[in-house]
């Protein structure tokens, strides 16, 4: 209502042209709708069906179809579905390309989806890796990444990091409910090696120019990799959380100075979190299984503490 | 909402429009200036990332505030009311001192101490009743269920948020489904709160706030009938469930005839809304109608074995996949990119932003599950795994 009274005074005003308000006006009267979201999300259904489609038939029938037909049949899907997108794809380029139609990145995904799938049912009929089977992440994570280059699929690349990130044992995906499974300090170093190195390339897109516009992508997967092991040393390794905590404060520190000078506010949110968690070790530390007001008292006040420095970045940081 | 944050909002309402016209090169940086002149907007309004950081911190100052004051003093159950009553009564204060200022209202703090404020209140009723009153559970149930959609409905009345409007109308279908007809309640109820918030949708008196909080009445109210005349929630007796415990909570099984009804309104009842969403335009009502689609697909396939599941998910996948091509593609190619009205061009939304945040459910969803490399490297043979991607699990 208000845009629909605005657009008429700001055309009588001269504000807006008469083309301009004419758009603006049947926009805002529903006259014109868009319904891209909608097809965004049938695209996004039918994927997650089609693919949990198939898996399903290849847990309950690949004795009766036999190994040949299905691994055959699903890599003819996939190449298809590839095909076409090569088809339809703007030739490469290492800045942004925008994707031709609105299908193209869930038929890549679909494709990409149905690829990994007839990789781990080839490799689980003929067990081509034999002990080192897992390293079939490996495979799947570099096509990812490879596609995603390729085609300018920031959804491909988001799920090219995770992942490689499930290749080395991590878990960061929010419905496996953990950390991972397995030896706590070796996911730590995994997770702290991989957050770097995707934190480095994030950093060299930008530097080098080549799709620059990943860095969100790399370094959010980073940097909750990397903050993610810290704070789970902090919380989960007794006798070190000291050490973690050093790491982890230094870390957090250095992450919203650098995200304060680019303008990133996910990432000094990221670092601020990480931070105020590490720090609640400290203040309970020393009362143990005592029950005591005072560290609660002392996190209310590190909160207070930490929303003056969120008030004070906000007014300084120019957000990009 | 006090006269001077309705018009801080209606000011916003046109700068974020603006902000958009200039996002997809409608207009120059000259002409977004203009706007901005002409609707100024005296608040600070931080990115959402700025305002979801804010609420965090400030819902950990006021639970470790609240912990702290529990463990100093530690009351007894019928003191434990009055503490929270207390921070009730500081956080509500202090929604109030910050939805007054254009520097602090639109930060995030406000939404946190309003909403524990709101929580804190009802957490001290329920106590109170129970605990102090000594007064029977389902008394007190009732009476927190109506406090709660009184206490949410004006806490969205004074200060805006829609969610609260949400919690309100929610809360009202739970306190409605503790009678012994429950069920028509919540017919007679939904119909009637999806129509007369319809009407408000538009309403120029009323505040942006408030017309998106009539919205989520529309849509919690169509929800509320669709749940109560769907046939799964009738055969298996879903709303006697939330009977109270003193009442005979087995109610009769439905009859034929009702049963055929209920069937026939699952199967039209997303249809209506998606002529309603057709005929008025809406996407809103649009989504719910293909939610409560895909809801009344999935009753029909627990009552009508058509087909295999992994059938049935392939088939419905394809289709899904197809209807969107074909939408997009007839969309794409009609003149001026549209048909009715209707485009599936972004117009004036951040398209970048969508793409980015599109990263996350795909990453949550179809992420395959983590191996364990300590386990294989210690010598886990070859004996097959679990599929990587699609969201498949099955073993072999």
């Amino acid at each position: 209502m208000e845009i629909v009274a605005a657009v008429a005074r700001l055309r009588v005003a001269n504000v807006l042209s008469p083309t301009q308000a004419a758009l603006f006006d049947r926009v805002a009267r529903r006259h014109l709708v868009s319904v891209r979201f909608e097809v965004r999300v049938l695209l996004y259904l039918g994927v997650v069906l089609l693919t949990s489609g198939v898996g399903l038939l290849l847990a309950e029938h690949h004795r009766e179809l036999g190994p040949w037909v299905i691994a055959v049949a699903i890599g003819l899907a996939a190449a298809g579905c590839l095909f076409w997108v090569s088809r339809q794809a703007a030739p490469f380029s290492w800045d942004e390309v925008s994707s031709p139609n609105l299908a193209f990145d869930y038929v890549l995904l679909l494709g990409l989806l149905l690829f990994a799938s007839d990789l781990a049912y080839v490799e689980a009929q003929f067990t081509l890796l034999g002990p080192r089977w897992t390293h079939h992440l490996l495979v799947v994570g570099v096509v990812y990444v490879l596609a995603a280059y390729r085609w300018d699929s920031r959804t491909v690349l988001g799920l090219a990091l995770t992942t490689l990130a499930a290749w080395r044992g991590v878990s960061v995906v929010l419905i496996s409910g953990s950390f991972g499974t397995g030896d706590a300090s070796a996911l730590r170093s995994n997770s702290l090696a991989l957050g770097a190195l995707y934190v480095g390339a994030g950093a060299l897109s930008v530097r080098w120019k080549r799709k620059p516009h990943f860095e969100e992508i790399f370094a959010n997967a980073g940097l909750l990799l990397v903050l993610g092991a810290l704070v789970s040393g902090v919380l989960g390794d007794q006798p070190m959380w000291g050490v973690w905590l050093a790491g982890l404060l230094s870390t957090a520190g250095l992450v919203m100075l650098l995200a304060f000078r680019l303008g990133r506010s996910l990432y000094f949110a990221q670092g601020v979190l990480a931070a105020y968690v590490g720090l609640l070790r400290l203040l309970f530390a020393p009362y143990g299984r005592q029950a005591s007001s005072l560290p609660l008292l002392l996190a209310a006040l590190l909160g207070i503490g930490a929303l003056t420095l969120i008030f004070a970045a906000h007014r300084r940081m120019t957000e990009r | 909402m006090k006269r001077d944050a309705v018009s801080w909002e209606r000011a916003a309402e046109v700068c974020e429009a603006a902000q958009g016209w200039l996002r997809a090169g409608a207009i120059d940086e000259a002409t977004h200036e203009a706007i901005r002149e002409a609707y100024r907007d005296p608040c600070v309004t931080p990115s959402q990332v700025w305002r979801a950081l804010t609420a965090v911190m400030t819902t950990a100052v006021i639970l470790c505030a609240l912990g702290a004051f529990h463990v100093a003093i530690r009351p007894s159950l019928k003191v434990l009311p009055v503490l929270f009553f207390l921070f009730a009564t500081a956080c509500l204060v202090a929604t109030e001192r910050l939805e007054a200022s254009p520097r602090l209202a639109r930060r995030g703090a406000a939404g946190a101490t309003s909403f524990w404020g709101g929580v804190f209140v009802l957490l001290g009723l329920g106590l109170f009743l129970s605990a102090t009153a000594g007064i029977s559970d389902d008394s007190a149930i009732d009476a927190v269920l109506l406090a709660s959609a009184l206490v949410w409905g004006a806490g969205c009345w004074r200060w805006g948020p829609p969610l609260f409007a949400g919690f309100s109308a929610v809360s009202l279908f739970l306190f409605l489904g503790r009678f012994p007809s429950g069920r028509v309640l919540w017919v007679l109820a939904g119909a009637a709160l999806a129509a007369v918030a319809a009407r408000r949708l538009d309403d120029a008196a009323w505040a942006p706030s408030h017309r998106r909080a009539a919205a989520v009445l529309v849509v919690t109210g169509v929800g509320a009938l669709y749940v109560a005349v769907n046939v799964y929630s009738l055969d298996e007796q879903l709303l006697e469930e939330l009977q109270r415990f003193s009442s005979a909570r087995i109610a009769p099984a439905p009859g034929r005839f009702a049963f055929i009804v209920s069937a026939v309104a699952t199967a039209v009842l997303p249809l209506v809304v998606l002529l309603w969403a057709w005929a008025s335009r809406r996407t809103f009502l649009l989504d719910t109608g293909i939610a409560l689609l895909a809801v009344s697909l999935v009753t029909l396939r627990y009552y009508v074995h058509v087909a295999p599941l992994w059938v049935v998910l392939t088939v419905v996948g394809a289709v899904l996949v197809t209807l969107a091509l074909a939408v997009e593609r007839a969309l794409r190619r009609a003149p001026g990119r549209e048909m009715a009205g209707i485009t599936a061009d972004a117009l004036f939304s951040d398209e970048q932003r969508q793409q980015v945040l599109q990263v996350v459910p795909v990453v949550a969803t179809l992420t395959p599950p983590a191996h364990s490399p300590v386990a294989v490297e210690k010598g886990l043979a070859g004996s097959g795994g679990q599929f990587g991607g699609g969201g498949a699990s099955g073993k072999f």
